[in-house]
């Protein structure tokens, strides 16, 4: 213990003396008891500190959604069993929940971490190799509902899936020949069916598609403009001999065996274990004192690299992934099927949560599902006991500023304009716009912070290579 | 020894040289591409490469832009140099995000919807596991005797339509489209295998897979009555940046095209007109040399394989003599600037995507000994010795890779500059092809009609078309490339084509099982490398596809 400490001041110093040479105002930085910081940080908040802290988060976040998953699952076995209105609302409720926690977690994708690499070796043993995670299997999108249930081809405007992977039989519910038993082995074997990445048979947003089905508009027509309304499966699509609330149809007046309505219930309740098989040996990575990776990334000789992975995430996410693929294609091409959460009309939470949890990790903070606040020490704390005071404030402001326009977008969805909605109207598109700026600004300053703090995220790929040994 | 070999056809190659650069076909008007110097030596400052000892970073495939990754997404990785750079890699993304969906404006007929249904996982498509099955990651491009566009189909057979009621794509029906007046898929086209066998000269056996393509279902009526067909397989993408950074000059270094060194391998470069510069530009892409850039290819695959117009082909996928194709046609609501499907913003991203798209690193090295794996060196020097280099030009040098020709792109549009890309600028690469058009011999008989039992057939609905050939001619003159010519295939990845899609095989049409059988495919220019390795010894075999593997 002693000598980490030592570790972690000696490497506090030099990277200190490194940073800023001369007199600096920071006389407490040699780590004198009791010495008072900067702007009220602590002097002895170190590298260690902020990636112990993003680890304790990472590990929260991820049971936060392995927890709701979990009571995801509950609702929908009691939805399954009995599909009356009130519980298929409630399981919908229960999918809209779990979002919330996992919307926080994508800000620890993009850095080799457990969600993009976790697999198994040969023994057994969770071991991270790139690109092997089940981040794909939890959250992958566009999805390929049609290799999944049955939809409605809408007026020949449809983009068909790739007729290549489609089974014989139409779809994996219809088709009994092929698929006669709906598993979670079933699903994870589906799963970017014949190679093609497109196919998509697991993870939220399959649930997500079998509670609300596809977005068509409210009467259940489709035209190019869409409306506020979600997507528009009704429950009795759920309705089964055993259930005896009514005849199994696929999708209105299209009355089908009540097995077809068995077999989408086995689906969804395969789903949803599946969904928490996967983020279980996420939550076991991460599980401080004992999760292979949390020991790893927390590692003394590690610490660096694990700063550097996450402003890594923190950048990429920021830009590639939320401003790019999530919104800016979205917008531009304005195509439901490029939106995230497109079948529940749930794309502005995703935006917000995944800006959040670029905050959470900037802040050292997150905030659990039963409201109990976690803090710790921060990349802003960090920042400026390495005396980079006003990138710190930079960041900081440029994080908020991300915040406060995401939060116009979420708002505007709570008014009744879902972001597919937002993405048609011009008025409304501003603030899509605006926020793709200010996420785009915040990167840039992640840049600098990356610069000042001394840590190279181009060497990333080297923790990873499997080549030559 | 085998230095001094090397050294020996080197002089051989210059007493050669005889500035015979000009592309016979080349149109007089058009700019005459450089003068070639040094037959198989560019003048690219780097020493002669030889055969017994691997260079210094040889298993770097392609430079600094080398992936590690070996698993089945080995082909679909980030050049390393932007995976950091935020900017570039959120334009990856978009790009990777747009080649993976499915767009605005598909049809009216198509292969497929995505790129990725094609390329798949960025690697080779594959062929139908079935006649039953319909081709997705494969097709059939058409033509007449002459290689002009059928006067109905065109180019290309599209084996799918956008008719409604439809959702995944409609199948041809005979006469379909012209008896209702849908946009039915094209025409349907199928394969069927005859087992041939051989002999090494041990005396061990193998067999080889002939294909022979059936096209039946015939939507729009019949073909023109010289028709040819010749049938693609969807290559790998990756690493095509690089190959168009490569500096003319040092390409055309290599073309002999009257083999006035006599080794029996010529070797011809091709010219074409670049869009948007409207430059005469070296061909470098599509299996017959169509294309001189990633962008043009990949926007004729946009419109050939998807029907989604775009700046720089413009028309939809439909002849004027396809009505309903035209019908169908007027009915998509273009979204685009001047009645287009996709905009030049989604075009520029899509082509940076494939443009930084990683080369996976060589297997059966050592980092920390730097040693090669005994069996990979001693299959790499058999292959020099077989002279598969003559075509199969391990390494070259990229030069300064071109600025897009659409500009700069950032993820909301573009940045109004035109920068050269650094990442892929100055890289020793080591892709395995001249980029070279070859003459691979084979012939075919002309295409018949035969009702499905193999009886002569007239006309109708029972009648299918019939292609036969020896080797690996197609019959069908593309371009400039005759029925016999096809561009040298990059060798890279090549041991890691069925990590990437098990179901994958080989050569342009997939044949090939395994990569043995594609050798033994080999005819023509590459008649003598293939002699030479059916004289080998099982073992001396077995190095050489250890090295192959290995690439």
């Amino acid at each position: 213990m002693k000598k980490i400490a030592n570790f972690a001041l000696s490497s506090l110093c030099v990277a200190m003396l490194a940073a800023c040479s001369g007199d600096d105002g920071k006389d407490g930085a040699d780590g004198a008891p009791g010495a008072s910081g900067e702007s009220g940080v602590s002097t002895y908040v170190t590298e260690k500190d902020v990636v112990v802290t993003n680890a304790q988060h990472a590990y929260a976040v991820y049971a936060d959604s392995l927890i709701a998953a979990k009571q995801l699952k509950n609702v929908i076995e009691q939805f399954v069993a009995e599909p009356s209105e009130a519980n298929f609302s409630a399981a919908k409720n229960a999918w809209l929940d779990a979002r919330e926690p996992y919307g926080q977690s994508e800000v620890y994708r993009f850095r080799e971490g457990p969600i993009d690499n976790l697999t198994r070796d040969d023994n057994g043993n969770p071991v991270l190799v790139a690109e092997e995670g089940p981040e794909g299997a939890i959250n992958a999108w566009p999805l390929a509902e049609a290799l999944i249930d049955y939809t409605i081809d809408m007026d020949g405007a449809q983009l068909p899936e790739n007729p290549a992977s489609l089974p014989v039989g139409g779809n994996i519910i219809a088709d009994l020949a092929e698929f006669p038993d709906i598993t979670k082995a079933l699903l994870a074997e589906q799963f970017e069916r014949g190679d093609d990445e497109a196919n998509v048979t697991s993870g939220y947003h399959a649930i997500e598609f079998l509670l609300w089905g596809q977005d068509l508009n409210a009467d259940g027509s489709y035209t190019p403009n869409r409306d506020y309304s979600a997507g528009y499966r009704k429950v009795n699509d759920y309705y089964t001999a055993a259930s005896g609330m009514g005849e199994c149809t696929s999708g209105v007046d299209n009355v089908v065996d009540s097995v077809i309505c068995e077999r989408r219930g086995d689906y969804l309740i395969a789903a949803a274990d599946l969904l928490i098989d996967d983020l279980q040996g996420v939550v076991d990575a991460w599980t401080p004192g004992s999760g292979f990776h949390y020991v790893e990334f927390t590692k003394d000789e590690n610490v660096k690299a694990s700063l550097a992975k996450i402003l890594e995430g923190m950048g990429r996410l920021s830009f590639g992934e939320l401003a790019g693929e999530r919104m800016s294609i979205a917008l531009r091409t304005d195509s439901q099927e490029d939106e995230h959460s497109c079948f529940s009309d749930n794309t502005h939470r995703d935006i917000f949560l995944n800006a959040k949890g670029i905050q959470n990790a900037f802040n050292g903070a997150y905030q659990r599902m039963d409201g109990e606040t976690l803090e710790g020490a921060s990349i802003y704390d960090l920042l400026v006991v390495d005396g980079s005071h006003e990138l710190a404030n930079e960041l900081r402001a440029a994080i908020e500023d991300t915040m406060a326009k995401a939060a116009v977008i979420d708002t505007n969805a709570k008014l009744g304009y879902s972001f597919d909605v937002q993405i048609q109207n011009a008025d409304l598109k501003q603030p899509v716009t605006h926020t793709i700026e200010a996420l785009k600004s915040q990167t840039q300053v992640i840049k600098q912070a990356i610069e000042a703090l001394e840590v190279t995220t181009g060497d990333l790929e080297q923790d990873t290579d499997e080549f030559g040994s | 020894m085998k230095r001094h070999l090397l050294l020996t056809s080197f002089m051989l190659s210059a007493l050669g040289c005889g500035g015979s650069s000009q592309s016979p076909e080349a149109k007089p008007s058009e700019p005459q591409p450089p003068v070639v110097t040094l037959p198989g030596q560019p003048n690219d400052g780097l020493a002669p490469l030889s055969s017994s000892t691997p260079d210094n970073n040889e298993h770097l495939a392609g430079g600094a832009v080398t992936t590690d990754v070996q698993n089945e997404d080995a082909f679909s990785q980030s050049a390393p140099a932007i995976r950091s750079d935020f900017a570039l890699d959120a334009v990856f993304k978009s790009g990777d995000h747009l080649f993976r969906g499915t767009h605005k404006g598909l049809g009216p007929v198509f292969n497929n919807p995505t790129c990725q249904g094609c390329h798949i996982k960025d690697g080779r498509g594959e062929v139908p596991s079935s006649p039953q099955r319909a081709m997705t990651s494969m097709f059939l491009r058409i033509s007449d005797e002459n290689g002009q566009p059928d006067a109905v189909y065109g180019d290309q057979l599209q084996t799918f339509g956008t008719v409604a009621g439809h959702p995944t794509g409609a199948l041809p029906k005979f006469n379909g489209a012209l008896d209702e007046g849908l946009a039915y898929g094209e025409a349907y086209a199928f394969v069927e295998y005859e087992n041939i066998t051989g002999k090494f000269a041990d005396g061990e056996e193998y067999e080889l897979r002939k294909p022979i393509y059936k096209v039946t279902d015939l939507s729009y009526g019949p073909f023109n009555d010289t028709v040819r067909f010749s049938a693609r397989v969807s290559p790998a993408i990756f690493g095509s940046g690089l190959l168009h950074a490569i500096p003319e000059q040092y390409i055309t270094s290599y073309a002999d095209p009257d083999d006035v060194d006599n080794d029996g391998i010529s070797g011809r470069a091709v010219y074409v007109t670049e869009p948007i510069s409207e430059q005469t530009k070296l061909a470098r892409f599509g299996y017959k040399l169509g294309t001189a850039s990633v962008l043009q290819q990949i926007a004729g695959a946009y419109r050939g394989d998807m029907g989604v117009t775009n700046r720089i082909n413009q028309a939809e996928p439909c002849t004027e003599n396809q009505v309903a194709c035209n019908e169908q046609a007027a009915l998509e609501q273009n979204s685009e600037a001047n009645g287009l499907d996709l905009s030049d913003l989604d075009l520029a991203q899509v082509e940076f995507y494939n443009r930084l798209l990683a080369v996976p690193a060589r297997r059966g090295f050592d980092v920390q000994t730097s040693t090669w794996q005994d069996d990979v060196k001693h299959g790499r020097a058999l292959f020099f010795d077989a002279n598969c280099n003559g075509c199969h030009v391990p390494r070259h040098k990229t030069g300064e890779a071109p600025a897009s020709l659409l500009g700069d792109v950032d993820i909301l549009g573009f940045t109004g500059e035109s920068t050269p890309i650094a990442a892929l600028s100055e890289q020793v690469i080591y892709p395995y092809s001249d980029l070279l058009l070859h003459d691979m011999g084979g012939e075919c008989a002309p295409i018949k009609l035969e009702n499905a039992q193999g009886g002569s057939c007239q006309v109708g609905e029972n009648c299918i078309y019939v292609k036969r050939c020896e080797g690996l001619a197609d019959n069908r003159p593309e371009g400039q490339a005759s029925g016999t010519e096809w561009r040298t295939t990059p060798l890279w990845g090549l041991g890691l084509v069925q990590q990437v899609n098990a179901r994958a095989t080989y050569l342009h049409d997939g044949r090939a099982r395994t990569i043995s059988e594609a050798i033994l495919w080999h005819g023509g220019e590459a008649e003598k490398a293939k002699q030479a390795y059916l004289a080998m010894s099982k073992t001396e075999r077995s190095q050489l596809l250890a090295f192959l593997n290995s690439l």
